[in-house]
């Protein structure tokens, strides 16, 4: 059998890796446009210096030695063909396959805002180039804005904190993290960042980059009328898949590919996985669909038994939030609990026994069961506490073979 | 794989795996005079919790055949054993972004008391015949049986 895995992160990796643990004699190749494995969730670690991009491998050196997998790297797919079941390289090599994953991921997406992508220093921030870029031209740089104060752009102002720049951050939203944080959990990064000199513009959109002759980067004009000078803008305000090697009217795009509980696309030995189906870019389903795929690429079935995308854990300026489910009571048939305690923060939305949603900001302690509760839509209506004292306790139960189950 | 496992029934909440574990891991010794507990880099590893009927209960890392810690883990911190089974917590490859913690259906894990930037988790005593916890549990509740799952 001809395995053949396009991508080579957390969807591409976990793949291969399953497929090697399932076959032992199958001939595995992996083709990747990154000429390095590494973590992309952590490339402002790299910003701010305290890690190499060597540092960012989530597998071992010998990974593909030791599982006997044939990597391709700094390779990019070009065309795939489905009907002859091959995959022209960019320097024209030709692969054919027996099971193909694509696992291509996602790039950053440059939105149309007036010489946003004329100028030479605006950069997005999702591969190891975009860092590279970043720490060539940052000593020339005093200051910088970063655009787009989701989870991306906060890791990249947190990046830049440590170096010697003048940091601004512009957000449509009226708050940072508007998709993970309440107005009362954003506001105390807002005020930790501000506290360290960011500069936090919200509620405004970029609406014009300022460029002289040589189309270097001067400033951005926001729609409060203001000009924040600037010589360069790290775009963070969201990805699209990685699929121009894909013909119309062959595998199925939505908002990326489109695929079953199985990972399989509509065409057949086509599976995908990860941000390149479009639907919850996060590196927990990334490393599942992978998983997912590889079992069935090799013939033993496994459905996909997680689509819950809506968590996230932060941890900024030392301070630890995670995020999961809703951030706000829809109407006022969901309850909304709060307990404060000088920074710390924790909120829980509970519907007819049922917890939607949870902000734990400060003390995340044990909370892997609130993420649990929520994605399991597990009943608590019979649970006789505080819902903030919930725990696994009150849902505690072995298994035969020692593993712990949830029993309402 | 060998796991450690749990007779709840039989747990009476005196802690003793729980004074055991942070014992087992102290920088300053293994024995019981060299335990401070005023002081906050001693940490469990494991920890008791009580149910609304003040039943308690142990929560102790399963190390699963289907580790959630290990699938959202970013970095390469956490991995799985494939012969031994052991999920294994490695502090230098850590990126404390806490997915882990979030993750843990059990809620075995959290952050580290002092600094906030590593995750305490059980190692199995890093090896030892048997683990502290299980050898200072005074009425059987915890034990270690090989279970014969591997990923
Ligand atoms: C700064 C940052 C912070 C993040 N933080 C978090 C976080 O805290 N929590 C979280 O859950 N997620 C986070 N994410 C998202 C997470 O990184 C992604 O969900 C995850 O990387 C998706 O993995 P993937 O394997 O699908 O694709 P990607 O990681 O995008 O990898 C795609 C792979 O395909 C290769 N490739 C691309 N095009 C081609 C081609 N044409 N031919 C061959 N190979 C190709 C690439 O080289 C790469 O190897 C973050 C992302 C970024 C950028
Ligand atoms: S930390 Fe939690 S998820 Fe990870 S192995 Fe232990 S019990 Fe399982
Ligand atoms: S906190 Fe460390 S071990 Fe936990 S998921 Fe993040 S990188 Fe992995």
């Amino acid at each position: 059998m001809k395995y053949l895995v396009l991508g080579a992160s957390a969807a591409g990796i976990n793949c291969a890796k399953t497929i090697r643990s399932l076959d032992k004699e199958g001939e595995i190749t992996v083709v990747s446009k990154d000429d390095k494995v590494y973590s992309r969730c952590m490339l402002h670690h790299v910003v701010s210096g305290s890690r190499t991009i060597e540092n960012l491998n989530f597998v071992s050196e010998d990974f593909f030695e030791k599982l006997d997998i044939h990597w391709m790297k700094g390779k990019n797919a070009k065309k795939l063909h489905i009907e002859d079941k091959k995959v022209v390289l960019d320097d024209e090599s030709i692969l054919s396959y027996d099971k193909l994953l694509i696992a291509t991921g996602a790039s950053s997406f440059i939105p149309p805002i007036k010489n946003l992508r004329e100028g030479n220093q605006v950069v997005g921030f999702r591969d190891a180039e975009d860092v590279e870029m970043i720490l060539q031209e940052y000593s020339h740089v005093k200051d910088i804005v970063v655009l787009g104060g989701g989870l991306v752009g906060i890791d990249v102002v947190s990046g830049l904190m440590a170096k010697k720049v003048n940091i601004s951050l512009v957000e449509f939203a009226d708050r940072i993290l508007p998709l993970q944080l309440d107005k009362r959990s954003a506001t105390t990064y807002e005020d930790l960042f501000k506290d360290n000199g960011v500069h936090i513009h919200t509620g405004v959109k970029a609406e014009e980059v300022l460029l002289d002759e040589s189309n270097n980067v001067k400033g951005l004009k926001i729609s409060s009328g203001e000009v924040i000078p600037c010589e360069m803008i790290i775009v963070a305000t969201g990805v699209r898949p990685n699929l121009s090697f894909i013909s119309e009217n062959t595998v199925n795009i939505d908002k990326g590919i489109v695929v079953d509980e199985y990972c399989a696309t509509n065409i057949a030995d086509v599976f995908a996985a990860g941000d390149v189906c479009g639907t919850h870019p996060i590196w927990p389903l990334a490393v599942k669909q992978g998983i997912t795929a590889g079992h069935n690429m090799v013939g033993k079935e496994k459905k996909l038994e997680d689509h819950f995308g809506f968590r996230n854990s932060l941890n900024f300026m030392d301070l630890q939030t995670v995020s999961i489910g809703i951030i706000e009571p829809v109407d006022d048939t969901y309850e909304e609990h709060i307990e404060e305690d000088g920074i710390e923060y924790k909120k829980i939305i509970v519907k007819d026994g049922i917890i939607q949603g949870a902000i734990l900001q400060g003390d995340i302690s044990y909370c892997g069961v609130i993420t649990t509760l929520i994605k399991n839509k597990v009943d608590i209506s019979k649970v006789n506490k505080n819902v903030f004292d919930i725990n696994y306790a009150d849902f505690f139960s072995v298994a035969e073979d020692g593993s712990y189950e949830y029993v309402v | 794989m060998k796991r450690i496992k749990i007779k709840q029934d039989l747990c009476m909440a005196c802690m003793n795996c729980t004074i055991a574990c942070m014992a087992e891991h102290n920088e300053q010794g293994k024995g019981i005079f060299d335990l401070d507990l005023t002081d906050l880099k001693n940490e469990s590893r494991n920890h008791i919790s009580l149910d609304s009927q003040k039943k308690p209960a142990p929560i102790f890392c399963r190390h699963c055949d289907e580790p959630e810690c290990v699938f959202t883990c970013m970095s390469g911190a956490m991995t799985k054993d494939s012969e031994t089974g052991i999920v294994s917590y490695n502090e230098d490859k850590c990126s404390s972004c806490f997915m882990c913690v979030m993750s843990c259906p059990y809620g075995v894990l959290k952050t580290d008391e002092l600094r906030n930037s590593v995750v305490i988790k059980c190692d199995v005593c890093d090896g030892r015949e048997i683990p502290r916890c299980v050898e200072n549990c005074p009425t059987g509740c915890l034990y270690v049986e090989e279970v014969g799952v591997c990923l």
